[in-house]
This record gives C-alpha cells, sequence and structure tokens, in this order.
C-alpha cells in the first residue's frame, strides 16, 4: 500500500511530523485556523490509521506492509517498518484518540498552534513506535514521544506542572538509558537492529554462544542478562509496573486534558507493546532463568507477574485513597495495567519454556492471556481517555479538582452523568463493555498459569468497584453543593463529541470482540507457533 | 434468511426476547429522555424542593414521559409474548429435555478456540420465563402510577428496562458468560436504582453497599467461571454439565457421539441452528451413561487446594456468588438497604429479578456442584455442604430479624433473605426442583406484597399530605383532593424519611409538628388500614398468607411442602445435613408464618394509630388504577402458582391438580438425568408445614390481631423477647461489624498505607532521595568546579589584578621613594655581585 | 702620602651623607643640594682614582670637569623648577608635588 510515493506507514509517521511542522508555522493568533487545521489532519491521519488496521489480514498473520530501506548503513540500523496484529490494534488506538485529544484541546486558549503541533509530533512518535521493526528506529520514536509530552505538560499543565514533568520526563529517561546500552549490546552482538532478523536468526542474539562462553570478557549470559534488565526496567517505567508508577499519577493529574488522555491512553501501551515486540521474543531464556531474589528462586517471569499483580492490588487501593479526581483516573490506570502486565509475565513465561524446553504445555493459556494483555491495552486506552476526558472536562467547568468539592451534580449535568457512570463501568469492566472482555481473558488465561497470583488480584478488582463508585459517588451523587449553583457543568457539545467515539467503541468491543480480537489473536496465536 | 422462518423458529426465539426491554433502554435514554428546568420552587415539588434551594432543576417532560413510559411498555409487553410463546411451544413438547432451543453465534476467538454465545431454553429456563417477564410488566404498570410524578421518570423506566431486558437475557443464556453479563448489569442496575433519589445520603450509601457487597461476591464468581473456562475449555451450560465430554466412553455411539461431532465442528459463521441434540443423543442419554465434563472435573484435584475436587472448587467459587446475589449470609447486608430505592425497584430486586438470579444460576450449574455427589443418597460435596448450612441459617437467621422490624419493607426484605435461605438450602440438599418451585412461587407473592407495601406508603403519604392539608388550609383542601395523589411526588420520601441521618432542611411548609419525625414506612404510624385501602389489604392478606404457607389453598404451601418434605425424605435415611435442613426450615417457617401476621395485623387492622393512617388512601384515576391492577393479577398467581406442582400422590389435591405427574416436576425435573422421581409422599413432613404454619399465624393473631396495637403502645415483642430484641432490631449489628472490620479498615489501608505510605512514603520518598543525593552530587562536583578549574581559569588573571594592586603603592610618586629603592637595589646588586664574584671573600 | 683609602672613606662618607639627604629631606633645595654633595663625592673618586691608578691619562680630570658642568646645570634647572613650583604651590616639600602620582 502505498501512499504518494510512500509505503503506508511510513507515511503516517511523515505526515503526522510534517503536520506537526505544519501547524508550527501557523501564526500563533490565528486560533481558529490552529485548531481546524489540527483536527482535520488528525482526522485524515487517524482515517489512514483505521484504513491501515483493517486493511491488516488476519489469515495471512505475521508482519505485513513491510517496508525497509537503507538508513544509518554506518550502526547496521536500516528503516524497517512493518505490523501485525498487536502493532495494528496499537495503530488505530493512536489514530482514534489523536483527533479526540485535538477536539478536547479547543478549550486551549495558550499557544494553539504549538500545542496542536506538539500532539501531532507526539503522534509521529508513536506511530514510528508502533510500526518500527528495528530497534534503532523503534529507540529513536520511543524517544521522541517524551519531547513533545514534556513541553505539553510544562508549558500547559496544572499548578504543579514543573515538578510532574520533570519527574516524568526524568523517570523516562533514565529507564531509557539502560535501554540504549542494551540496544547497543544487541547491536554489537549480532551486527544487526533488524527485529525480524534477530528473532528468526537464533544465532545471532538468542542463542548466542562464544566458544569460551565469554562475551566482551563476561559470561554471555551475564550479558543477556544485563541487556535484559535494561529493557525490562525501561519499560516497565514506561507501563507502569509497580513500584516504578510514581511519575504516572504527577505526570497525569497535571497534565491537560489532552495531554492526560495521550498519555493514559497510548503512552503507557509504549511499554507494554515493548515488551510484547522486543523483550519477550529477545530474551525467552532470560524471562525463565532462575534467579534468586533474597534467598527465594524465582524467574523474572514470576517477578514480574507478582509486580504486575501488586500494580493491581495497590493501584485500586491507592485509586481508592484519593481525593483527586485526576489522580484517581491515574492510579486507576496503574490498576489497569496491572493486568496487561499480569497478562504479559504469563506470556513471557510460557513463550520462555517453550523457547527452552519445546514444550507446548500451557500455550492455550498464555495465548488468552496475551490476547487479553493486548486487547487490555486498547480497552484501557479507551476508557482511561474516556475517564481523562471527563475528568477533566469537569475540572475545565469547576476548576478544581478535589472530589470533596462536588456532590450531586448530576441534578445540573444529566447528559454529563449518564456518561460518566458508562465510561466509569467501562473502566470498572462491567460485563458488556469492553474492559470485561480483557480482563476475564487475562484472568483466564493467568489463573492456571499463576493461579495464586491471580486470586490475589481479585482484591484488587474489587476495590476497582470501590473507587469507581467513589468517584460516581463524589461527582454526581449526594447533596448538590450549593456553591456550583450558578455554574454551567452540563458536558459541551466538542466534548460530547469526542466521547461519543469512544464509547461507541467501549459498548461494540464489550458485545462483541472479535472485530478487533481477531486480528490481535492471529498475530497472538503465530507468536506461540499456532497459525 | 427468511424472516417469517425465523420468527417461528424456536431456536431464533429466545434471541428476541431480550432484546425489547434492552432496544427499550436504548431508545429512553438516547432519544426520549427530555427534562425541562423548572424552578424548585414551582407546584412540581409540591411548592418547594428542598435539596435545590433557589434553583432550576431539570423534570421530565410531559411529552417524553408519555413516549418513554410507552417505549418501556411495549418494550415489555414485547418480551412477554415472547416469553410466554416460547413458553407454550416449549411445554408442548414431550422431550424438552432433551430437544433444548438452543442457537449460538462465534464471539470471539482466542488462539484455535472460539467462544460461543447463544441462547438457551431448557426445562430450567421456562418456569423463570413464564414468571420474570410478567412479574417485570406487572412491575412496569405499578411503577406508572407509583412514579407517576418523579422529575426523572424517564430515567427511571429506562433503567427498569435494562434490568428487565438484563434478567432476561441471564435467563437465555446458554452459557454462563453471558449469565454473568446479565448478572453484572443488573448489579449495575441495581446500584442505579436503589441510588435513584441520589440526594439522600441514605440511597446512594445503600447503593454502594449493594454493588460493592455483590462485587465481592463477583469477583470470586469470575474466577470460578475463569477456572472453570481452564479447565474445560468452555462455558456452554450443555457442554459441562449434559453433553458428553469429549472423549468420554458412550457405549451408545451412535447418537451421542455424533452430536458431539456437530458440536465440536462448530459451524462457523453466524446462527448455529437449533441441535436436538435429543434427536440422535436419546439413547445416548437414556440408556448410557456418559461421563460429562462436569463428572470429569469431578473426578480433576483442585488447584491450590489440596484434597479438593475442580468440580468443588469451582462451585464453591460459584456459590458464593450466588451467596452475595441472593444475599445469603454473610453477604446479606446489602438487601435491606435496597430498600431506599423507589418500591417498584424493591419489587424488581427481591422478586423478579436480582436474587431471584443467584438462585437461578445455582440452578442452572447443580450437575456441576452435585458432581461427584450424591445428596439423595447422602453424599454431599462441599458446594452443596455449604449450600444446605448457609442457606439453613440464613433461613432462620434472617427470620429472627424480620420479627422485631417495625419498618414495612424492612420486614419483607428480611422475608426474602430468609426464604433466599430456603431455596439455597434445598438446593443443598439436592432438592433442585423443589428449589425452583419455591422460587417461582416465591417470585409472585414476594412481588405482589412488595408492590402492596408501596401502595400502603403512598397511601401513607396521600394521608400525611391531606393532613398537612387539612390542618394548615381549609381552603386548599378541596384542591389537594381533587388532585388525587398527584401532589405528594416520591420525594416525599426524602423529605419525611426518618432513617435520613443528615436530615435536610425539612419541609418548609410550616408542619414542624408532624413533619420531621413522621416514617410513612413505620408500621407503628399505621393500623386500621383496612378500611381505606380494601384492596390493597385483600391482596396483601393473600400475598402473606402465601408467604407464611397458609395450607392447601396458597401457593407459598406447596412449595415450602416440597422443600420439607424433601429434606423429610432425607432425614429418614439419617442424613445429617438434611435434618438439619429440616428443623431449622420449620423453625424458619413458623416465624415466618408469625412475622407476617404481625406485619397484616399491625398495618391494616385495628384502628388507626395516627392522623396519617386514617386518611391513608391511593386515591383515584390513573395512578390508582395502574398501582392496583398488578396487585390483582399477582394475587391470583400467588394462589394458583401452587397447583401446578403439586405432589401426584398428595390426598385428594394431587388428584384433582396432578391426576398423572407432578407437572412442575415432570418439567424441571427432566433438565437432568439424575433427577427421575419426586420423593414419595409422606404425610409427616405435610403435618409439620400444617403445624409451622397455623401455629405461626395463630400466634400472631393473638398478638397483633385479637388485641390490635393502639397508639402509643410499644410493641409487646418488646417485653418478650427483653435484651434480645434491641440485638435483633439492630439486625445483630452486622452493619456496625462490617464497618469495623471492613469498610473503615480498608479506607484506611487505602489512604494511609497503599498512598501514603508506600507510594508518598517509601517510592517516592526513595525517588527523592536519589534525586537528592543526586544534587548533594551535583553540588560537589560545582563547588569543585569552583575551586578547580574556575579556580585556575580565573585566578590567573586575578592574581595579575592583585598583584598590579600591591605593586600600585609602589607607585607612590614620591622620587625619594623611588631613589631609595635605587639605592637599595644598587646595594643588594652591589652585594650579590661582590658575593659571587668572591670579592668580599678576597677583600680581607 | 695619603694612601688612596682615606680618599676613597672620605668620598664615601660624603656619597653617603648626599644620599641620606636625598632620601631622607623633604625641602627640594636640601635635596638638590645633597645631590651636589653626591657629585662632589664621585668627583672626589674620580680624581683620587686618576691619581693614583693612572695618572698618565687625562680621562680622570675629564670626567671630573664633566660633572662640574652637568652639576652646575643641573643645579641650575633644578634651582628654576623648585622656584617655579614654589611659584605655583608656596611649597617646596617634595611629598606636595604628586601630580604625577598614579
Amino acid at each position: 500500500m502505498n501512499i504518494f510515493g510512500f509505503d503506508v506507514l511510513s507515511f503516517l509517521v511523515f505526515a503526522s511530523a510534517l503536520a506537526a511542522l505544519l501547524l508550527v508555522f501557523v501564526p500563533s493568533e490565528q486560533k481558529a485556523i490552529a485548531r481546524i487545521l489540527a483536527l482535520g489532519l488528525s482526522v485524515a491521519i487517524g482515517g489512514v490509521a483505521a484504513a491501515v488496521f483493517f486493511a491488516y489480514n488476519t489469515t495471512a498473520a505475521g508482519q505485513q506492509m513491510t517496508f525497509q530501506t537503507e538508513w544509518f548503513g554506518l550502526l547496521g540500523a536500516s528503516w524497517h517498518v512493518g505490523i501485525d496484529g498487536i502493532s495494528a490494534s496499537m495503530v488505530l488506538l493512536t489514530g482514534i484518540l489523536t483527533p479526540l485529544a485535538v477536539l478536547v484541546s479547543w478549550e486551549i486558549e495558550d499557544r494553539v498552534n504549538m500545542h496542536m503541533a506538539l500532539i501531532l509530533f507526539f503522534e509521529a512518535g508513536l506511530f514510528g513506535t508502533f510500526v518500527a521493526q528495528d530497534l534503532m528506529v523503534f529507540f529513536l520514536f520511543y524517544e521522541l514521544t517524551l519531547v513533545p509530552m514534556f513541553f505539553i505538560i510544562n508549558q500547559w499543565g496544572g499548578p504543579n506542572r514543573k515538578y510532574a514533568s520533570t519527574k516524568f520526563f526524568l523517570y523516562s529517561l533514565g529507564g531509557s538509558l539502560g535501554m540504549l546500552l542494551a540496544i547497543q549490546l544487541i547491536g554489537i552482538t549480532a551486527g544487526t537492529f533488524d527485529i525480524p532478523t534477530l528473532i528468526t536468526q537464533t544465532d545471532l542474539w538468542l542463542n548466542l554462544s562464544r566458544p569460551d562462553g565469554l562475551f566482551l570478557g563476561i559470561p554471555v549470559n551475564t550479558v543477556k542478562g544485563l541487556a535484559f534488565l535494561g529493557f525490562f526496567v525501561a519499560f516497565c517505567i514506561k507501563v507502569p509496573v509497580w513500584p516504578f508508577h510514581t511519575w504516572l499519577p504527577d505526570a497525569h493529574s497535571e497534565a491537560p486534558t489532552a495531554g492526560s488522555m495521550l498519555l493514559a491512553g497510548v503512552m503507557l501501551k509504549l511499554g507494554a507493546y515493548g515488551f510484547l515486540r522486543i523483550v519477550i521474543p529477545l530474551f525467552p531464556d532470560v524471562w525463565v532463568a532462575d534467579i534468586s531474589i533474597l534467598g527465594l528462586t524465582t524467574n523474572f517471569a514470576t517477578f514480574f507477574a507478582i509486580l504486575a499483580v501488586l500494580g493491581i492490588v495497590l493501584g485500586a487501593f491507592a485509586a481508592f485513597g484519593q481525593t483527586d479526581i485526576k489522580r484517581l483516573v491515574a492510579y486507576s490506570s496503574v490498576n489497569h495495567m496491572g493486568f496487561v502486565a499480569l497478562g504479559l509475565a504469563v506470556t513471557a513465561r510460557i513463550y520462555g519454556e517453550q523457547f527452552v524446553t519445546g514444550s507446548t504445555e500451557l500455550a492455550q493459556d498464555a495465548i488468552i492471556a496475551t490476547n487479553g494483555a493486548v486487547l487490555q491495552m486498547f480497552n484501557h486506552g479507551l476508557s482511561s481517555a474516556g475517564m481523562f476526558l471527563l475528568a477533566g472536562a469537569i475540572y475545565h467547568k469547576t476548576h478544581t479538582r478535589d472530589m470533596t468539592q462536588y456532590g450531586g451534580l448530576w441534578v445540573k449535568a444529566p447528559i454529563y452523568g449518564g456518561i460518566f457512570i458508562f465510561t466509569s463501568m467501562a473502566s470498572l469492566g462491567l460485563p458488556g463493555l469492553n474492559g470485561f472482555v480483557s480482563e476475564f481473558l487475562v484472568v483466564r488465561g493467568s489463573f492456571t498459569v499463576y493461579t495464586l497470583l491471580t486470586v490475589i488480584s481479585m482484591i484488587g478488582l474489587l476495590f476497582t468497584g470501590g473507587y469507581i463508585l467513589k468517584g460516581i459517588r463524589s461527582v454526581l451523587h449526594g447533596p448538590f453543593n450549593m456553591h456550583w449553583r450558578d455554574y454551567k457543568l452540563e458536558i459541551d457539545m466538542r466534548e460530547f463529541i469526542a466521547m461519543a467515539p469512544l464509547m461507541v467503541l467501549m459498548l461494540i468491543t464489550g458485545l462483541a470482540p472479535n472485530w478487533i480480537l481477531s486480528v490481535i489473536n492471529a498475530s497472538v496465536t503465530q507468536l506461540f507457533g499456532g497459525s | 434468511m427468511d424472516l417469517n422462518a425465523l420468527i417461528n423458529d424456536p431456536n431464533f426465539l429466545p434471541w428476541l426476547i431480550p432484546v425489547g426491554p434492552l432496544l427499550a433502554f436504548l431508545i429512553i435514554t438516547l432519544l426520549t429522555n427530555r427534562s425541562k428546568l423548572i424552578p424548585a420552587t414551582s407546584e412540581e415539588y409540591g411548592g418547594h424542593h428542598p435539596d435545590y434551594d433557589g434553583m432550576s432543576v431539570p423534570v421530565v417532560t410531559t411529552r417524553s414521559r408519555i413516549v418513554s413510559i410507552t417505549v418501556g411498555l411495549s418494550g415489555i409487553i414485547a418480551a412477554w409474548l415472547i416469553s410466554w410463546q416460547v413458553v407454550a411451544r416449549a411445554t408442548s413438547l414431550a422431550h424438552l429435555g432433551e430437544e433444548v432451543f438452543h442457537s449460538a453465534v462465534v464471539w470471539m476467538n482466542t488462539g484455535v478456540s472460539t467462544f460461543n454465545m447463544g441462547v438457551l431454553v431448557d426445562p430450567l429456563t421456562v418456569p423463570l420465563l413464564f414468571m420474570v417477564p410478567f412479574a417485570c410488566l406487572m412491575i412496569f404498570i405499578y411503577s406508572i402510577g407509583y412514579m407517576a410524578h418523579d422529575p426523572r421518570q424517564s430515567r427511571f423506566f429506562s433503567l427498569i428496562a435494562l434490568f428487565a431486558g438484563a434478567m432476561l437475557t441471564l435467563v437465555v443464556a446458554d452459557n454462563l458468560l453471558l449469565l454473568f453479563v446479565g448478572w453484572e448489569i443488573m448489579g449495575l442496575c441495581s446500584f442505579m436504582l436503589i441510588g435513584f433519589w441520589f440526594e439522600k445520603p441514605s440511597a446512594y450509601k445503600a447503593a454502594i453497599k449493594a454493588f460493592t457487597t455483590t462485587r465481592v461476591a463477583d469477583v470470586i464468581m469470575l474466577l470460578g467461571i475463569a477456572y472453570l473456562y481452564a479447565s474445560t475449555g468452555t462455558l456452554s451450560f450443555r457442554e459441562i454439565m449434559y453433553n458428553p465430554a469429549p472423549g468420554a466412553e458412550i457405549v451408545a455411539v451412535e447418537g451421542g457421539s455424533e452430536a458431539i461431532v456437530s458440536e465440536a465442528e462448530g459451524e462457523e459463521g453466524a446462527i448455529v441452528e437449533g441441535e436436538h441434540e435429543g434427536e440422535e443423543g436419546e439413547e445416548g442419554y437414556s440408556s448410557v451413561h456418559a461421563e460429562t465434563l462436569a463428572e470429569r472435573l469431578a473426578n480433576t484435584p483442585a488447584l491450590l487446594i489440596p484434597g479438593m475436587s475442580a468440580a468443588s472448587l469451582i462451585g464453591i467459587f460459584l456459590i458464593i456468588g450466588t451467596i452475595g446475589k441472593s444475599a445469603q449470609f454473610p453477604l446479606h447486608v446489602w438487601l435491606p438497604d435496597a430498600m431506599e430505592g423507589p418500591t417498584p425497584v424493591s419489587a424488581m430486586i427481591h422478586a423478579a429479578a436480582m436474587v431471584s438470579a443467584g438462585v437461578y444460576a445455582v440452578i442452572r450449574m447443580y450437575p456441576l456442584f452435585a458432581a461427584g455427589g450424591d445428596p439423595h443418597h447422602g453424599i454431599f460435596t462441599p458446594p452443596l455442604l455449604v449450600m444446605a448450612v448457609v442457606g439453613a441459617f440464613t433461613a432462620i437467621f434472617a427470620a429472627t430479624i424480620a420479627v422485631t422490624q417495625n419498618d414495612v419493607k424492612k420486614v419483607l426484605a428480611y422475608s426474602t433473605i430468609s426464604q433466599l435461605g430456603f431455596m439455597v438450602a434445598a438446593l443443598g440438599i439436592g432438592g433442585f426442583v423443589a428449589a425452583a418451585f419455591h422460587l417461582i412461587t416465591h417470585a409472585f407473592f414476594k412481588a405482589l406484597l412488595f408492590m402492596a407495601s408501596g401502595a400502603v406508603i403512598h397511601g401513607m403519604e396521600h394521608g400525611e399530605h391531606h393532613v398537612h392539608a387539612h390542618g394548615h388550609d381549609e381552603a386548599e383542601e378541596h384542591s389537594h383532593d381533587s388532585h388525587g395523589a398527584t401532589v405528594v411526588t416520591s420525594h416525599a420520601h426524602d423529605a419525611h424519611d426518618a432513617h435520613d441521618e443528615h436530615g435536610h432542611a425539612h419541609d418548609d411548609h410550616g408542619h414542624e409538628e408532624h413533619a420531621p419525625h413522621f416514617d410513612p414506612q413505620d408500621m407503628r404510624n399505621m393500623g386500621g388500614l383496612r378500611k381505606t385501602m380494601p384492596v390493597t389489604f385483600i391482596t396483601f392478606l393473600i400475598g402473606g398468607l402465601s408467604l407464611a404457607g397458609f395450607p392447601l389453598i396458597t401457593a407459598g404451601f406447596w412449595s415450602k411442602d416440597e422443600i420439607l418434605a424433601e429434606a423429610w425424605a432425607g432425614t429418614t435415611h439419617g442424613y445429617g445435613p438434611h435434618a438439619l435442613v429440616f428443623v431449622l426450615l420449620a423453625i424458619a417457617a413458623f416465624l415466618t408464618a408469625f412475622y407476617t401476621m404481625r406485619q397484616i395485623g399491625m398495618t391494616f387492622w385495628g384502628e388507626a394509630r395516627t392522623e396519617e393512617a386514617k386518611h391513608a388512601n391511593l386515591g383515584r384515576g390513573i395512578v390508582s388504577f395502574t398501582m392496583t391492577l398488578p396487585l390483582v393479577l399477582l394475587s391470583f398467581f400467588a394462589i394458583t402458582a401452587g397447583f401446578v406442582g403439586v405432589p401426584s400422590d398428595f390426598p385428594l389435591f394431587g388428584a384433582i391438580f396432578s391426576p398423572e405427574y407432578n407437572a412442575f416436576h415432570h418439567l424441571v425435573g427432566a433438565a437432568l438425568i439424575a433427577e427421575s422421581s419426586a420423593v414419595p409422599f409422606n404425610i409427616f413432613p405435610v403435618l409439620v408445614s400444617f403445624a409451622v404454619a397455623l401455629g405461626g399465624i395463630g400466634l400472631g393473631y393473638l398478638m397483633y390481631w385479637r388485641k390490635p396495637l393502639q397508639a402509643g403502645e410499644v410493641d409487646p415483642l418488646v417485653s418478650i423477647l427483653g435484651p434480645v430484641y434491641p440485638v435483633l432490631q439492630n439486625k445483630y449489628y452486622f452493619d456496625e461489624l462490617y464497618t469495623a472490620l471492613f469498610v473503615k479498615p480498608s479506607q484506611w489501608f487505602a489512604k494511609n498505607v497503599a498512598y501514603e505510605f508506600i507510594d508518598r512514603g517509601v517510592i517516592d520518598g526513595f525517588l527523592h532521595l536519589l534525586a537528592r543525593v543526586f544534587t548533594w552530587i551535583g553540588d560537589f562536583l560545582k563547588v569543585m568546579n569552583l575551586w578547580l578549574i574556575d579556580g585556575v581559569g580565573d585566578g590567573i588573571p586575578e592574581l595579575m589584578a592583585k598583584s598590579g594592586i600591591s605593586f600600585r603603592r609602589l607607585q607612590s610618586g614620591r622620587v625619594q621613594t623611588y631613589m631609595l629603592l635605587l639605592a637599595i637595589a644598587a646595594l643588594v646588586i652591589a652585594l650579590v655581585f661582590a658575593l659571587s664574584t668572591g670579592v668580599l671573600q678576597a677583600a680581607p | 702620602m695619603v694612601p688612596l683609602w682615606m680618599y676613597l672613606l672620605v668620598a664615601a662618607a660624603m656619597f653617603s651623607i648626599g644620599v641620606y639627604g636625598v632620601l631622607a629631606r623633604r625641602n627640594a633645595v636640601a635635596i638638590l643640594m645633597s645631590v651636589e654633595l653626591m657629585l662632589s663625592a664621585v668627583n672626589i673618586n674620580l680624581i683620587a682614582f686618576w691619581r693614583y691608578m693612572a695618572p698618565e691619562n687625562m680621562a680622570g680630570q675629564a670626567f671630573a670637569a664633566f660633572v662640574f658642568v652637568v652639576a652646575a646645570a643641573e643645579a641650575a634647572v633644578g634651582l628654576a623648577i623648585i622656584i617655579s613650583i614654589y611659584r605655583s604651590r608656596r611649597s617646596v616639600v617634595v611629598e606636595d608635588v604628586n601630580l604625577l602620582k598614579g
């Protein structure tokens, strides 16, 4: 598929970047032009992204729409893009959320053109990361996403934005350094950064061996372990996996609404995507190798699962303990992404064992868990973006995020109330809406692999109910706070339009998940050697 | 596809059952929910709305109210008609147990397996398809009157429609996951409806309590579903429990295996046609018993817990779901509080939908729970034991609480818990037909009782308003009368609810002498209502007698009798759980009869104890009509529903109603292969039934009818029960206990440990420490920089400048100084010269 | 005959007195006179060395004559300067004359 002489995936990346560039040159006093232009461009790009998703052929799973060309030959890197079902769903998510974020950013009055440009620039980074098939390209775009988001938080954020943006930036960058080293290590060792090559030609890296068992004077396993840790920490921070999550509540709650939406909606998925695309396929043996932590023998996959469950449980508790609505939603991300992490832990464990021993035992469970994890990534993208939009909408009107200041707003904002409850329920995992399908799949998949941990994670699921109800109760229920008597609290038309596609997708995915699950499933099944 | 053929296809019809209400929900929510803003001081609120001082409040427009009612009503009527159509077709089949109506579509693909969603009508579904849509319809009609003046009426009807749709989805679901979908959506609806008057703290607290309590159970149930799915690869009821397991040894090969093959292949694409397993499978089932997946699970050891079978552990997980949903001990606390919602909602939750769903789910999955055991021969599996004990205990536990309650709806709430305990206990001892029977009869008479009590409350509010108007302004009296019940809105609940601890600025009408203390739900304020509300009285009496199990002529007698007979049959064989269930249920039945009579006596008998009660009535017009019509219709079923399940060997009645066989038993029992025959008739349990029902009624009569309570008189129970009374009155302090044990600690943990300590303290503390360490290192390096690098760089020029300054001092401008220096220098040079050349040494 | 070192001693004493005068006196005229004294000491040296060391050479006397001339000229110029300073400043104290000081 080619557009204007570019292959479609490269087009997505460059079109977003060019759109951003174009917006920079819109005079800053021309707010309307900047807004409409940004919306039009992002809708068009989103359309292309959707087309890419639907053009993905599920019967022939695997890399599609690939394109490779010389790029930075000196390093051995090449411009290699392509998507599988997992990338396709993420590309779709990015394509959907960006126009909505642009639409929500209408409320920005200050340097509109720059704000919109940063959003589109961010989109370019996301697309680049999701379609990259080369470690260097991946790293480049992975890091590129940081810059626009840093400025969005730093320039348009809430009162505590300097602290939040700095924390966000340093945290992410700190993780990325190890990843850069790990990428270089792989590059030096294998002589290529090409991900499919690294996976298919197992001699290069996967079964790396040296005659004397040493590499650069260090045992090969240690080298691999260190490279693994580099990636592991970087992606854990991004997901975020407990206890690397504390940047998230600050960044989310201080970011402007559009920033929170994109941050929670797509950026967190970069981490989980990184696990699926890089860490699990490139380090299968490391995941299941015995390690000793505090005298207990375990392996990284189990360790990861424990962290995931801690994230689920403590994230839910922490959300339950909030009084700041955006912080509550932010912590709900920790909780929900914990399920993604749990699913990924199962993936890593079973994939690793399959790689090491060749047994296909529990492969079906792992497929289900992985499907659940990827679907949960998509679903969380929808529901958390929706929740942030709604939290932002009420914040925009009341100028407070303190939930104790709200109360009984439903009477003045009946439509908002309905939407809020709907979205909350999607986030809660109400059967019939999207969150349930993915959570069920993760629970089902991980039950046989990590039984006890899954049982413990149910505490988190219970308190998901707790904080969601707390949110509904303090915003909508209760005696009306007369302070807001003369405020206009009802949702704006523009916000409603931005919510509508999310709600439709939540409902459709909950009722008939196969429209996206079939795409994901094709690639996940292939990952585990199925067809 | 031929639409006509589709509609006539019994396999397809069940799909349409939930569609009507769900569509109604969507239409009302999206299209017809229009409100206009009306100042809170307008007539719509009886002149004053306590919560919204001086602002405009949205009130549903008349047009959208009418449209909403029409849409909702048509949706439910559609569901009702289709359901009864399906019921008619199903009951006309000779072997429904084998020729079920079933169709499914592919729902999702995971790996190589597919998950099918579908609908199923089998013998277990039929009674519920008979009861649920009808009860929902009655409730809907009743709501038209009851909610006639609520400002958010459209929302109410949309939610009721969603509630009904969810319940119907649950009923026709062919797999556990779809059942769970309906299950949870009902949870949401109950949350929304209990908290419908969301201004009221007691209402939203009750809503949150209901949702949270049931969610405790639901997440565990979700685990059970996941476990079941993991160990069987399917969640379809029939595939797990009735069909032979894949690879099972089947002797009558042909029929059985073909059925399996056709199922395993699973038609790709849209609707899988009804399977009619019976046609091929008949021999397979009846002649040979092939192992089912459920039985295979019974032989699989469980994960995590050694010494238990997988089926047992899954069963316990699932049963916990039921314990939550059907409000069994210890998760019963939410149900009484659910009274905070409008009364039709109570009827919906307590009778037609929610709590029945819990019992229905167990009946649905019964073979799984019983797998590996046989309660009829004294072999109990852990899930069955749990059910028997929990159910029997709950039955008596809730009954004792109900005895002391004074709130007319609270009595009914605890009686619901108690009656559900009957059903769960019956399931525990293997009487799943009896449980299903009691589920149906209970739904009818409990829906009736709730709606009748709602009518009582409505009447009391009307009376209260009458009293106010009368005492305050003679001239207005007429106008209020002519309004009928119109002036009293449901918001009167808010204003006069004594349970409302926050207490709004009550009632600015100027009736402080009555208003703040009057509770229209308190039975102590009633009495003598039979005179002003005769229809309500008679229907309430019918429902009450049915609940009390008045012998022979009420539905409640037959179903309760069947449970007791079932328990007695086991007791005669010496099975412990049966005996326990029998004794506890007999006592509970006695208490049931007693508190029912107490309730009716206090409410309707004697003389009016307050002015309000004297003037209580439903008024005239559409409100009164829509509220009494369902009562009458339901009281018909509260009597006759029992006759479908009369044991055929019961003296006289068996000959009349079950000449050939026990119709209900024949229908439902056929669902299971194991359940072949009803227990043989035995006179002892019947006598016990007679004794407890009549004894309880008699005692109640003696205490509350023969000598009715006078105004201001204290309930005689207070002195009889002594110190026990406050314990019962306060529900054994379970609310307080749970608050202290679970609610407060988890709130504390969430705020102080999970957030403040771990996140803010430990993790962020560590990060801030890290940041500080790096800042310190940075500062140190900065200082080093100043000293070393800047020291060298800046030092040289500075040194020059400094030396320049000090040298400048020499440049005094005084020639003499210069000269002195010159001289000194000359001397020095000379000295040096002299020394170096050795002149001085040589000189001497 | 008087030995050479006595002349040298006298000359050195005179020179030292001159140096002391130049350095210690504040009056410009006195300083000028001290300078003359030093010149005279130098002249004594020149003549003494000529007589004792190289009587056949005329250089010593010639030098001494030159020194007289220069001393006379110097005294004249110096006095003129002093007078002109005195005129403008009403003082001949050297500390007061510090216009050139940085």
